[in-house]
């Protein structure tokens, strides 16, 4: 990634009196670069659409500076940003046709008739509403009037496209192909995006890096990977990850040479003190108390370590959940081909040091990751 | 930015002066008028200076008007209470009647129903008079003219379309599905109706009283042809001060003071319940 | 208690929702409604429970017809999408109103209410208007609303539609417990395949203006009645391929990608018909060229997506094809690849009707069509 095409500054936004009212936004630092797709996510209230709302500028930046292309925006009315918006609520103007709807901008840059209708069919087809392009927005579906929302904005030239949960009216089938050809449209034409959702499916799929938000505050910025692999605190660990993250208080010690990790409810994970790099071990040991994270994929079942009892086994046609109760609370596990563990059976579970996560238990950060255990 | 903001509250602040000074300067012209004899009323030029007197309101509730041309017998408190009684009766009947009546409309679609809702909000439409006549004529016939239940009756041309229309609404915005659960946990129709239905358009029921009781109280035409003197309300009652030796405007100044406090107590009152009436959005959150 | 349907029909002006709907649920049994949005599954739910009336057709709770019965005499809970809990009582009065309507004693009404919010960890927010309580709250109070009164029959209305993604699966999981708990009969509603398949004794997809198919989530998955309903159930979503069947030299065959991919040997009948083979992207796997029923394909775009790794690739023959594996195994992400498909996994369609054909030896033991 190269150029940068939008930088946040310090941004802040209050609702009220700056310093004194609502603290929706705080100090959010981002850079995106020319023809990347960033994710904002969280769930509602999180300050995701405030944060987009600032970008278009239909929301006072309350403190901080946008860069957009170059420019500096945030004091810049709407319409001289260069930005594309869908809107979450659709917003298609209800006297004019769903073609007029989405050639609107076109138009206006008159553009030749020819040119026009080209550029419309084409996004109509990728988000298949070719065949509503002659009603009007009052007599199609929520589902449609978001998609031609969608392809009124992706169809006009700007610098930034912003797109507010573009696919929330839509039916699963349907959202997991658009995903993909959206992806591709924007990627082909060399756009650059940020998607507002609270979805972490649309955010693994479509975006280059994701934005991970909550109270307000930029919890994590990194790839889907990184995320997934390593992430920054527990709340981002337990939010991203479906089902979610497995996490434990633990109490370490080192006996010998062996490092004991005790759980609640008499359990206790021992391991070689070499399956863990010096200087985690010493911050675990520190610590005294830490918080342990594994992913559901993760645990498996082995005829060794901790017991656990099944409290409920669900097949998914690919997937099997199982939940456990285990040292005062409940484990998850998945496995990928059909479980057969009856509900009530004891089992056994194998947590590999290469798959914790360890986090500190007042500040939630996390300490290390995985395969940097060793 | 903190300079536009501090400009943008000066601004603010003098536009909000204007319109107050621009609204509530007849009320307080009035209030001053109310504590003057008619000399110092009607001097030129006016001015806010005057050595106030208490004479208006002794004349108002000992019921002796003095005038140039001697001493009148004025029934004002009588029709003060009149007024009161007229009105609180008539939304109380209103209620009675519209509240039930409005959960009709919102909530059974029969047939016809929207026709009679608005019918009835027609009744809105005609000119009082052109009702008052044939009435006037058929009240006096079953000797309901002169009556407060007469009176009480056709006041509800004007309380009831109005509580109807307001309180429709407000049970329309309850979601159907929150009286569905009440009733699904084992509670009858009635039931579902006092408990969940009227809690919750009670902020909708108590705004929609009060305009009617505002309504009501200012009512003039019906009461002037309807009423005689020991029936009439204060709106009709003022006319007594247009006397033969000439208008008597401090004693209707403090007459308007005394007729506008019951309202305006009863809106300050109220205040709170209109706001939460605002917020009832909650419900569908 | 048990509950039936029979042919209920129900149109609102003239736009027919449901069209001779029967259904039969047994004592103790969690049924789902599966379909998309308009499928007409709540109007079913508010026809049991009473609050409309159906144009045709009869509802029988335990062998008795309901009709003209209120819905207050049903003995049913029900818990509502957007919740629908009384905004100006506080948690606790609003689980106890199926208790007040019986005029329950205050301490048995007390102590049923404590005990409803234990089990579903809202004890703490009882005092609590709707208002002062988070989505997941709000959503255990209405549940707890509808089990308090201890109804046999639950009504549960996507109540984990409005609830966010973490809570949701923790709900799923702890769900069938609760409801076993109660020995209630449960028709349950949801958009959510994996909702539907975790939590349902049997499925009932609803498309058009009926029930399409009804099951087991073992009958829906692996034998669904058509495309569309195969479409419905998994994600990453199912690969529809057009082709031909042809006897080979190993027996019932297709092409792709020009090479000879063996089917169930009961497919002999549909030999030479046009018909779309459904494989599941978990049933292709990469394997090495040579391996027998290989393909070749090209690696177009690789995501994750709940803990598996997603590949779309293109055929010889350009058609786009999803292929899953676990996350963490290893795989292609780029290039050439060869991937061959779990034959026993895969579906035949018949291509101008969309239905499933049941390959011969299997329909004569008695499998599900």
């Amino acid at each position: 990634m190269s150029e940068t095409m939008l930088r946040l500054e310090n941004v802040d936004k209050f609702y009220g009196a700056v310093g004194k009212g609502v603290h929706a936004v705080r100090n959010i630092n981002m850079d995106v670069a020319r023809g990347e797709i960033i994710a904002l996510l969280g769930s509602s209230g999180c300050g995701k659409t405030s944060t987009l709302r600032m970008i278009a500028g239909f929301e006072e930046t309350s403190r901080g500076k946008i860069h957009l292309a170059g420019r500096e925006v945030h004091r810049l009315p709407p319409v001289k940003r260069h930005v594309a918006m869908a809107f979450e609520g659709y917003s298609l103007y209800p006297t004019v046709n769903v073609r007029d709807n989405i050639a609107f901008a076109l138009k206006a840059a008159r553009l030749p008739q020819a040119d026009v209708d080209a550029r419309v069919n084409e996004v109509a087809e990728m988000l298949e509403i070719g065949d509503i392009l002659g009603r009007m927005p009052g007599s199609i579906s929520g589902g449609q009037q978001q998609r031609a929302s969608l392809a009124r904005a992706l169809i006009r030239d700007a610098d930034l496209y912003l797109l507010d949960e573009p696919m929330g009216q839509l039916e699963p089938q349907l959202r997991t192909l658009l995903r993909g050809r959206i992806k591709h449209y924007i990627k082909q034409r060399g756009l650059t995006a940020i998607l507002v959702t609270h979805d972490q499916t649309e955010a693994n799929a479509l975006a280059d890096r994701i934005a991970v938000m909550e109270g307000g505050v930029l919890q994590q910025y990194g790839s889907p990977a990184e995320i997934k692999e390593r992430p920054a605190n527990l709340f981002t660990g337990t939010f991203v990850g479906e089902p979610p993250m497995n996490v434990f208080p633990v109490t370490g010690s080192v006996v010998g040479d062996q490092l004991h990790l005790d759980l609640e409810g008499g359990l206790d994970l021992v391991y070689p003190q070499s399956a863990f790099a010096p200087q985690v071990r010493e911050a675990i040991v520190k610590r005294g108390r830490v918080v342990l994270g594994v992913r559901p994929y993760a645990v498996r079942r082995s005829g060794e370590g901790p017991a656990a009892r099944v409290l409920a086994n669900q097949w998914l046609g690919d997937q099997s959940h199982i939940a456990a109760a285990f040292a005062n609370g409940t484990l998850v596990l998945v496995e990928h081909d059909r479980a057969n563990v009856d509900i009530g059976a004891e089992i056994r579970v194998a947590l590999d040091p290469a798959d914790l996560h360890v986090f500190d238990p007042e500040s939630g950060k996390a300490i290390a990751h995985g395969a940097e255990l060793a | 930015m903190e300079h536009t903001s501090t400009l943008e509250k000066i601004l603010r602040g003098t536009a909000i002066t204007l319109v107050i000074l621009f609204f509530m300067f007849p009320i307080f012209w009035i209030f001053l008028m109310s504590f003057q004899t008619n000399e110092t009323i009607l001097r030129v030029p006016p001015s806010i200076v005057f050595e106030p007197t208490l004479s208006n309101y002794t004349a108002l509730i000992t019921g002796k008007l003095d005038t140039a041309a001697g001493t009148l017998e004025i029934s004002f408190m009588k029709n003060l209470w009149n007024s009161l009684f007229l009105s609180t009766a008539s939304v109380a009947v209103g209620l009675v009647l519209g509240v039930p009546a409005a959960y009709a409309f919102a909530r059974l679609k029969f047939r016809g129903s929207e026709d009679i809702a608005f019918t009835l909000l027609s009744f809105r439409f005609a000119p009082p008079l052109l009702v008052l006549l044939p009435l006037t004529i058929y009240f006096q016939q079953i000797g309901l003219a002169d009556t407060y239940i007469g009176l009480i009756w056709v006041y509800q041309l004007i309380v009831l379309p109005l509580i109807l229309w307001i309180v429709r609404g407000y049970f329309e915005d309850i979601p159907a599905d929150v009286e569905y659960a009440y009733r699904i946990a084992g509670h009858s129709w009635g039931a579902t109706f006092r408990k969940i239905a009227l809690p919750l358009a009670g902020p909708g029921i108590a705004a929609a009283g009060l305009l009617a009781f505002i309504f009501a109280w200012n009512n003039f035409i019906f009461a002037l042809v309807l009423a005689s003197a020991d029936k009439q309300p204060v709106t009709v009652g003022a006319l007594a001060f247009v006397t033969a030796s000439g208008i008597q405007y401090g004693q209707v100044a403090a007459g308007i003071v005394l007729s506008i406090l019951p309202t305006f107590a009863l809106a300050l009152y109220a205040q709170r319940y209109l706001v939460e009436g605002l917020s009832l959005g909650a419900v569908k959150g | 208690m048990s509950l039936q349907l029979i042919d209920i029909v129900k149109s609102f002006k003239d736009d027919v929702v449901l069209d001779g709907v029967s259904l039969e649920v047994a004592s103790g049994e969690t049924l789902v409604l599966f379909g998309p949005s308009g499928a007409g599954k709540t109007v079913l739910l508010r026809l049991i429970a009473g609050v409309i009336e159906p144009d045709e057709g009869s509802i029988l709770i335990n062998g008795e017809n309901m009709d003209g019965v209120e819905p207050e005499d049903r003995g049913i809970g029900m818990a509502f999408q957007n919740f629908a809990l009384f905004p100006h009582m506080d948690a606790r009065a609003n689980i106890a109103s199926p208790l007040t309507a019986r005029r329950e004693s205050q301490t048995g009404m007390k102590r049923r209410v404590e005990e409803v919010a234990k089990l579903l960890k809202i004890d703490h927010v009882l005092h609590h208007k709707p208002k002062e309580l988070s989505n997941g709250q709000k959503q255990r109070t209405a549940l707890g609303r509808a089990l308090a009164g201890e109804p046999k029959i639950l009504l549960l209305d996507d109540p984990l539609r409005n609830v966010d993604a973490k809570l949701r699966f923790e709900m799923r999981l702890e769900l069938p417990r609760l409801l076993k708990d109660q020995q209630a009969t449960v028709i349950y509603v949801t958009q959510d395949y994996k909702e539907a398949m975790a939590l349902g004794h049997r499925i009932a997809v609803m498309s058009g203006q009926g029930i399409a198919q009804i099951g087991t989530p073992e009958d829906i998955y692996l034998a669904p009645q058509n495309t569309a309903i195969a479409r419905l159930f998994g994600d990453p979503v199912i690969n529809l391929l057009d082709v031909v069947p042809e006897r080979g030299a190993e027996g019932v065959q297709v092409r792709l990608s020009g090479t000879p991919v063996p089917l169930h040997q009961g497919h002999a009948a549909s030999i030479g018909h046009d018909c779309v083979l459904g494989v599941r992207p978990e049933a292709i796997r990469f394997v090495d060229a040579d391996a027998p029923g290989s393909f070749p394909v090209t690696i177009e775009a690789e995501t994750p997506l709940n803990e598996k790794t997603v590949t779309l690739a293109i055929t010889e023959k350009k058609r786009e094809i999803l292929i899953s594996r676990p996350s963490g195994t290893p795989g292609p992400d780029r290039g050439q690849a060869h991937v061959a498909i779990d034959a026993g996994a895969a579906l035949l369609f018949d291509r101008a009707t969309g239905n499933r054909i049941a390959p011969a030896s299997a329909a004569a033991k008695g499998e599900p069509a």
